[in-house]
Formats: C-alpha cells, structure tokens, sequence
C-alpha cells in the first residue's frame, strides 16, 4: 500500500478537491481550508483508514506530509 | 440542489463519525449561502463547540430546520449570559443550549467533607446554573433553554470506596445532577448527556488527547449521537413528534407465522429463548403504550387468523384493546400506513414502523419517507435494544392526557359502534352524555395547553407556537384571555382538548388561537367554545370577532370553519398568506350542539 496516495485520498475527501497533490513538503500553508477544524478531521480519518491511535504527542509534532507519512508507517511497522 | 441533499441527508448514519463530519462541512457552505432561517439558536460551551454546531446544523437541516446558528466562544458562557450587551444578547436566539464540562467546575469538597459542606457546594454550583438561566429568561423573555447535565467523570480517586462515601467526586457529580433536575425551571430542558456516555461507555466517551489537543469535551465519534439528542428535543419543541407505533405481526411481536403455525404454533414460550426475547419486546411496546404512544397493527395475513393470537394466545401480552388501530390485509404497507393515519386522525408523519422484513421496510422507506422506519436488527433479543436507542418518541413533556391518550383510542372503538347503532347523528350525540367545561387556564394546566398549542397542527386556524413562559405571561395580560375546553363522555373523560387565546384590540375581539385535538372532531365543541367567546368579546364591549385562518400543509381541514361559523371574510386582506374573517356581536349564533356545561 502506497501510504502517500492513501493520504492524498483522504486529504481529497476533506478538502473536497480533487486537485489536491501531495508531496512529502506539503504543509497548512499550502491547502486554503487546512485548519485545526480540517486537522482534527484528518487526524480521525486516518486513524480510522489505517487502524491506527496517535499520541497527543504525535499529533502535536505534525508539521507536514512527509511527518504524516513516516507516522503512520511507523505504526503500520 | 439543496432539496436534493436533504433527500441524501435523511440516509445519514449518525454513528458513522467521518461521514457525519463531512456532510456538516457540506451543510456549512450551504449555511453561508442561503440566508434564509427558520430558527435561531445560539451553542454555549465550556468546551470548542465549532464541530458541535456544524453538526447540529446538519442534523436539523435533515429533520427539516434551517437553523441559524449563534456560536459562542471557548469557554465564554458567563461572558456571554452575565454581560447585558454581549453578542449572543444582541443576536437574541430563540433556543440556547449551554454545554457545561465537569472540568470548568473546580475545588472540589474535600476527602472526609460532612454532608452539609457537600450539599452547600452542590447548592452553590447549581445556584450558578440557576443563575444564568434566570438571567436569559429575564433578558430574552421565551426563550428555551436547553441544558447539558454533567457527564460524570470516569476518574475515582479513592476507587471502589466512591461508591461508599457521599464526598468522593462521583457522588458530588451525580448529586449536582439531581439538584440540576430539582431546580430547572420550565423553560429549561435539561438534556441528559450523563446517560449518552454511560450508554457508549465513559472511557469510550471521554478522548482526552482529544481535550488536551484541541479541547474537545467528548470523542469526536459521538458528535452525531450527542447533537441528534438536541436535535431531536429541538424538533419536538417545533410540534414535529412522533405518536404511534406501527408494528408487524409475524416474526415482530412471535416467533414464527400465524397463518401456517397457528395462534398455539407461534412462538411466544416463556421458557423459551427465543420467545422470551419476543416477550421482552412486548413488555417494552406495553410500556411505550402507557407512557401515551399509540399502538397500530400493519400486518400481511388474513384479519381473523392475525387476531386470533392476540385473543387465543395465553401468552400474548398485547391484547386486542391495546390495539387503537389494526390493519390485516394482503395489500401493499406504504398504502396502509395512509389508513392507519387516516383512521387515527394523526398524519403519517407522525407514524413509527417497526418491521422485521427489510424488503417492507424499504418499500415504506421509498413511498412514504416521512415515516421514521426503524432499523430493526436481526435477532429479536435486539429489538427493545435498537428501538430504545433510535428514540423515536421524543416529546418536549409527558402530561396526564398522554398516560390517557392509547385507552382513549381504544374507547374511540366503542364510541364507533354506538354510533352505528343510530341513525340519527344527533342521537348519538345526546347517547354519548358529553359534559364540557370552558375555564380559564390555571398555572396548574399550562403545561397541557402549552403542549396541545406546540403540536396540534390539523384543527388549528394560526398555528401560532408558544412556549409555558409566555402562556403564563398571556395569563397576566388584563387584555387578553386564555381559555381550555375540557371534556368528557360516556366512555372517557379527555381532560383539555381545546385551546383558545383571546385579544382584546380596542373594539375587536381577536382569535389569537383556536385549535382543538382531532380525537374530539364533530361533537360541536367548537360551538360551545364559540358562545364563550361572544361572551368574553360582549363582556370586553367588543363589537366585532376577528378570526384568522393561516394556511399551513396540515390545518386545510379549517380552511372554511370560520365561514360555516357565520364569519364573514373581510375586505382588508393584508397579504396572500392568510384570510381575515368578521363576526359581529350583535347576531344570534344559532348552532346547537349536545354538551352539558357543568
């Protein structure tokens, strides 16, 4: 499973738009509608796609895809 | 475009969290677009409410309501309530719902606290409560309070011994809660969230990342449950309640099929599992039945074979006379449900089916989608279990009429076959022995009038909602008058079953509100209602009655009731959406009708 495009997926979904491309760069800054409202949403979306529980920790520390990538594979690990 | 959606809305999962978050994100882009509202409600919170308003928006558009929606800040509801010209203030909502977290309560009794120190914090926590409930009502006069109790927190200090000490955190929480229940005023509901996170689980409901993160009060995974019980109590304030349970026969109320087993072949075996859980499910119906839910029969089988358990089965609970409507036929549901509604003079709106077929239940689901069908689960010990979850009986109050209301029916039964023993209409009236009393309300009927005024919608000329708040302030207005009806018969006494507000507007008597419940339609209690109202309007040296009748998709029965009175319409219409009619004082009315006054 291509974790990225899993996410790009969701983040599609939450945004409602299609044209969303992730890179592992991509951050708030560059998604219009990305705030803490949208984060929480991703947050629980991916938790539940993946079957995973972050850590307030984790969550606190996220600052871009990349970071979401790694976390979520070091959970799938 | 947005009508289509809320067609999709109704098929929304309320457990399904994610889902119900991205359709209330879809519904806030709505919300800023349309303008236009049908009620305004402002969401205080002790806790961030943003996720709690956006899907509490969703779900009245769902059950029908654009809201417009006052979203207060985090932590600000004495900001908000305490300061006399705050937003919310100026915003002047129609319903305020104050989310209240056990964590904004600090310094707790301490361990080994007496009981009176115990009960004076209670005392002062909830004097708090009671405080800024005062304040709204004082500064937004109706306005509908909806109150979360505490959730009560799942930590215990001092464990098991909690259960054991009337100081220990949980108590103090639980006592705080009955003291909430003493002290709410009328208009205040109180909304219990303690009994949704006691259902789901409290470790379950509490996220406390969640709370520290974003400060969140309760996992995000219950946002449909916990804004669907306001949702709900909000719906049943605006009249829209559900009244009557239809229920199938085979396989719903006993195991097996009459029409092959028999009324002794079906199972309904006590010291059976299974039909135990039919049994269980009976007792529960039982319950609903007398707490003033109508009981109907919508069943595929032969009328004689379906009735013949509910007289034969020694086991069946249910009986015959509970049954106010019954319908065994070989004809398609969605038809049926019509009858029943039809016959119950209730709308098919306010109907509840439950069915173990799902083939039925999409049938009604798709021709009649203004049925709440339940989601009945597969095994019939599940059946008590989902239809207690899914609430379809939400009522704003629970009034002596409604614990009288099913028998009522049963007696309508009666009441039809004397009337068919006569020819003559007017002998059956006079049979009947109708002793009717017109008064003027006291604080003790407010609540049924309020009641009666909040969902009757068919013999309602205005259709003029008000709260008890303000029926007690027309109480106190020396121009205005509001008068019940009470009546009883041979067969049942109906305790109020009328409603009428009076205005006195110089040398007009005006109808503010004439309504009448459906199950005394045809005995001239609007004729006796008439001549008080002369009365009241010569005794005011009033020379002429104004009635209005304002239209609405359910009160066409009306339509004409003023003219067929001897109102005559008059002239200065002020728009398209309602007729004005006249009465003058001086003309004799004439209608004669069989009630006895007392």
């Amino acid at each position: 499973m291509d974790i990225k495009e899993v996410l790009e997926e969701i983040f599609r979904d939450v945004f409602e738009d299609e044209s969303i491309e992730l890179t592992e760069e991509t951050t708030a800054e560059d998604i219009e509608d990305w705030d803490s409202l949208t984060h929480i949403q991703l947050i629980v979306d991916i938790e539940k796609k993946f079957n995973v529980k972050f850590t307030t920790q984790e969550i606190n520390g996220l600052k871009n895809v990349g970071e979401f990538i790694s976390l979520v594979e070091s959970k799938l690990a | 475009m947005l009508n289509e959606w809320i067609k999709e809305l109704k098929n929304i999962d309320i457990t399904e969290y994610t889902e119900v978050l991205k359709c209330a994100k879809k519904c806030a882009k709505y919300a800023e677009k349309e303008k236009i509202s049908d009620l305004k409600i402002a969401v205080l919170g002790d806790y961030s409410i943003q996720f709690f308003v956006m899907v509490l928006r969703m779900l009245l558009l769902k059950y029908g309501i654009k809201a417009c929606i006052y979203e207060g800040e985090y932590n600000g509801i004495n900001m908000d309530v305490l300061n006399d010209d705050s937003e919310f203030y100026r915003f002047s909502p129609e319903i305020t719902i104050i989310l209240s977290d056990y964590r904004s309560l600090r310094e707790l009794p301490m361990l080994l606290s007496d009981p009176e120190v115990v009960n004076s914090w209670v005392d002062n926590q909830v004097k708090n409560f009671v405080n800024l409930w005062e304040k709204i009502q004082e500064k937004l006069p109706g306005c509908y309070i909806m109150q979360a109790n505490l959730v009560v927190p799942y930590e215990r200090e001092i464990g098991n011994l909690e259960a054991n000490y009337y100081f220990s955190k949980q108590n103090v929480y639980k006592l705080l809660n009955m003291e909430l229940l003493k002290k709410h005023e009328k208009y205040v509901t109180l909304v219990d969230m303690e009994y949704l996170a006691g259902y789901v689980g409290k470790r379950n409901w509490f996220d406390d990342s969640a709370y520290m993160l974003n400060k969140l009060g309760f996992s995000i995974k219950y946002i449909g449950l916990a804004c669907d019980i306001f949702a709900r109590q909000i719906i049943a304030a605006k009249g829209k309640i559900k009244k009557c349970l239809v229920l199938d026969l085979d396989n719903t109320l006993w195991g097996g099929v009459v029409g092959d087993d028999g009324y002794d072949g079906i199972q309904l075996d006590p010291n059976n599992a299974i039909g135990e859980a039919y049994l269980n499910f009976q007792r529960y119906v039982l319950r609903l039945k007398n707490r003033g839910v109508i009981l109907a029969v919508c069943s595929k089988n032969d009328m004689e074979t379906a009735k013949e358990p509910f007289e034969k089965n020694e086991n069946m609970l249910l009986k015959l006379d509970d049954i106010a409507s019954f319908i065994a036929n070989w004809e398609d549901k969605a038809g049926n449900l019509e009858k029943i509604a039809k016959e119950l003079n209730i709308g098919i709106d306010s109907l509840v089916f439950f069915d173990d077929n799902p083939a039925e239940r999409e049938i009604v689901k798709m021709y009649q989608p203004d049925v709440w069908v339940v989601d009945v689960p597969e095994d019939p010990a599940e059946y008590v279990k989902q239809l207690n979850m899914e609430s379809p009986f939400e009522w704003v109050q629970i009034t002596k009429e409604d614990i009288s209301r099913s028998s009522s029916y049963i007696e309508n039964k009666k009441r039809d076959a004397l009337e068919q023993s006569f020819t003559n209409y007017d002998e059956y009236l006079k049979a009947l022995n109708m002793k009717g009393k017109v008064k003027e309300i006291a604080s003790s009927d407010v609540e049924r009038f309020s009641q009666l005024i909040n969902k009757s919608n068919q013999f309602n000329l205005r259709t003029q909602r008000y709260s008890e708040v303000a029926i007690e302030e027309f109480r106190n207005d020396l121009n205005k008058k509001v008068l019940a009806i009470t009546l009883e018969d041979k067969f049942s006494n109906y305790g109020i079953i009328s409603c009428i507000i009076l205005e006195k507007q110089g040398e007009k008597c005006f109808i503010n509100t004439w309504l009448m419940s459906c199950r005394v339609l045809k005995r001239g209690v609007e004729f006796l209602a008439f001549e008080k109202i002369l009365e009241v309007a010569k005794q005011w040296g009033c020379s002429h009655i104004v009635g209005e009748y304002i239209p609405t998709k359910k009160n066409m029965m009306v339509k004409n009731f003023y003219q067929e009175l001897g109102f005559v319409p008059c002239m200065e219409v002020e728009c398209d959406c309602s007729e004005l009619y006249s009465y003058d004082c001086n003309n004799e009315f004439e209608k004669k009708y069989f009630i006895k006054g007392e």
